[in-house]
């Protein structure tokens, strides 16, 4: 298990956005701090601005005001070249849609990712079996999506933004589509992916399913964070871990 | 690198065929409408592409070969007398009014006088030396097959052209003129028809055949008087059908014509494959989304969308020349005059891959939703 240390840090950032004449005022200087090597779930009714939170901390969203530091790297201030570097090089998306190209396999959705950052095909092939043996789906990286569950195809989601082996992990309301048995596999991955990856992993749900599962359980409304609990005994995937 | 732009080419070939179908159709307008106006407007110049000649002596200044005015007789002795010349044949040219046996009333015709014998260069391509034979006969006329039905007439029936009594002794294909109907008959047939004129035996043209074909456009040179007051010019046979063909090209508008619908074609074809393939990308735009947040870069993505838009340029461009070949080869089995230069083809192909390439681009732009904060909201 790797140290925890602080990975992101948010400071007073301020999101609004315009509908039509109406303003509506998402966050109002929210600071928040999230952990490497943890599960953190941000959990809360819709429009309590939890998305916008993770697309501020993301490099997703310009915040109106405020300051995000990711890795030790001050997000907003980077050009946007600068950005899809740092996105590129450092964060994994896992979406509520899962957003695969229907045209290619399971092997090819992964290995996609990693043509961009510059790995060769022998490389990226290596490292694309390598998560897909992860998220267990090794026996069905030939199959495009409309041969694969939803649970399947979330999991191959989440092997094309772990193949780049990112250090922050971001997903958003990733069970939401999915059964109660495949939402588990899900978290359980997800959760497997802060602890021996040491990443930094932020999931975003109104799914109360998951609060048992996260290291980490923050409640937001109207913008602001009304809780912050730590869960030291969360999910089967540490005991796993923790008694071989 | 997984080739994205390919493969979903492949798998949803259904949703980029419309596309690729607009490219191969705009292909063949543009390819053969261009062949119909260079087929037509070639057919004004078949008196020179279809006959033996190396080089036409003419009056100075004629633009085209239905111009032609009369030369005086004693140019043939000149031309004659140029060692490079193995042989000079005179070409009458003479308008005609044509009554058939069926009454379609007066028929407007270019009469041509030919030497009939089996040596003869005018319409050597077209006219069998056994059929020339025929035109020995007096009266005897030969025209386009493809005619017929114009004059009401078939082969040996007798018509009126000229107030004289003339029999149709055979038909041949490739006689067609632009602006009426060809009459070929014989010198000495021409003359009888030729009247109401001070010499009936004055010709607008003088064919000539040179010993060397090879030295045409010198010898074209030495026997031009050159002069500003000459009273004839020589032209190589190539010089007069292109200039005959640019000056119907231009002269009577048809040329802007071409380029007009050339645009139409082009306009429309872009803007029903720019429209397919912003609706390929406007079905994937989640999935680009999320390329982009993974660290695609917009560039990449434009990249992936102008590969498609190449490949069905490509695409299009094949089925577009297959479809050419087949149009045009059924307007080639129905008579209609068709024509095609290399270099026609050539910019026929390259606005073919223009269509594509702007439709990418304009496709490009529908990226710009494939913004991932939208993937969040």
């Amino acid at each position: 298990m790797s140290a925890m240390t602080t990975a992101i840090r948010a400071d007073r950032v301020a999101k609004a956005f315009l509908s039509g004449k109406v303003r509506t005022q998402v966050l109002d200087g929210l600071s928040i701090e999230l952990m490497s090597a943890e599960l953190t779930l941000i959990s809360g009714p819709s429009g309590c601005g939890k998305s916008t939170l993770l697309a501020i901390l993301s490099g997703l969203e310009r915040p109106d005001a405020g300051r995000v530091e990711a890795l030790g790297e001050r997000v907003w201030e980077l050009d946007r070249a600068g950005l899809q570097r740092f996105r590129l090089q450092h964060l994994g998306f896992v979406f509520q849609g899962f957003n695969l190209f229907p045209a290619l396999t399971a092997l090819e959705q992964v290995m996609l990712p990693l043509g961009y950052l510059g790995l060769g095909h022998a490389a990226a092939r290596q490292r694309a079996e390598a998560a897909l043996d992860e998220v267990d789906l090794a026996h069905r990286r030939h199959l495009r999506p409309a041969e694969l569950s939803g649970g399947e195809k979330q999991r191959v989601a989440i092997a094309r933004a772990l193949a780049k082996q990112p250090q922050l992990f971001f997903a958003d309301e990733p069970t939401s589509a999915l059964d109660a048995r495949s939402g588990q596999t899900v978290i359980d991955i997800l959760h497997r992916i802060a602890r021996s990856h040491g990443a930094t992993v932020l999931c975003v749900s109104h799914d109360p399913r998951l609060v048992t599962h996260a290291d980490r359980v923050l409640r937001m409304e109207d913008g602001r964070i009304l809780s912050d609990q730590r869960n030291p005994a969360a999910g089967p995937p540490l005991a796993e871990e923790s008694s071989p | 690198m997984i080739a994205l732009a390919r493969k979903t080419l492949i798998y949803e070939w259904r949703r980029f065929l419309p596309a690729t179908l607009a490219v191969a159709f705009s292909g063949m307008l543009l390819l053969v409408q261009l062949a119909l106006v260079l087929g037509i407007f070639e057919s004004a110049s078949t008196y020179i592409t279809r006959s033996s000649a190396d080089l036409w002596a003419g009056y100075p200044g004629t633009q085209s070969i239905d111009l032609g005015r009369p030369i005086s007789r004693d140019v043939e002795m000149r031309l004659l007398m140029d060692p490079a010349v193995a042989r000079v044949e005179p070409f009458q040219w003479v308008d005609g009014d044509w009554h058939g046996p069926v009454d379609l009333g007066s028929v407007s015709v270019f009469i041509s006088g030919i030497d009939p014998s089996p040596r003869g260069l005018a319409f050597a391509d077209v006219i069998p030396p056994a059929l020339r034979l025929l035109l020995q006969e007096p009266g005897a006329v030969i025209v386009d097959r493809a005619d017929l039905p114009k004059l009401g007439i078939g082969v040996g029936d007798r018509a009126i052209l000229n107030g004289v009594r003339v029999r149709l002794v055979g038909t041949a294909t490739g006689l067609r003129a632009l602006g009426g109907v060809n009459i070929v008959t014989s010198l000495a047939t021409a003359r009888r028809l030729n009247q109401g004129v001070d010499d009936p035996g004055q010709v607008a043209y003088y064919l000539i055949k040179l010993k060397q074909p090879a030295a045409a456009a010198a010898v074209a040179r030495r026997l031009d008087p050159q002069s500003a007051h000459r009273r004839y010019a020589v032209w190589t046979a190539q010089d007069f059908s292109a200039r005959t063909v640019r000056y119907w090209l231009f002269e009577t508008g048809a040329g802007l014509g071409v380029v007009f619908m050339s645009a139409v074609v082009f306009l429309v074809g872009a803007v029903i494959t720019s429209q397919t393939l912003m609706g390929a990308v406007a079905g994937s735009v989640t999935e680009y989304a999320t390329l982009n947040a993974l660290g695609a870069s917009y560039a990449a993505l434009s990249r992936v969308v102008m590969e498609q838009a190449t490949w069905i340029g490509t695409l299009g461009l094949l089925l577009g020349g297959v479809l050419s070949a087949l149009v045009l080869a059924v307007a080639v089995g129905q008579d209609v005059p068709v024509a095609l230069s290399p270099l026609g083809v050539l910019v026929c192909a390259g606005l073919v891959m223009a269509i594509a390439l702007v439709s990418g681009l304009m496709a490009v732009r529908t990226l710009r939703r494939a913004d991932p904060a939208r993937l969040l909201r």
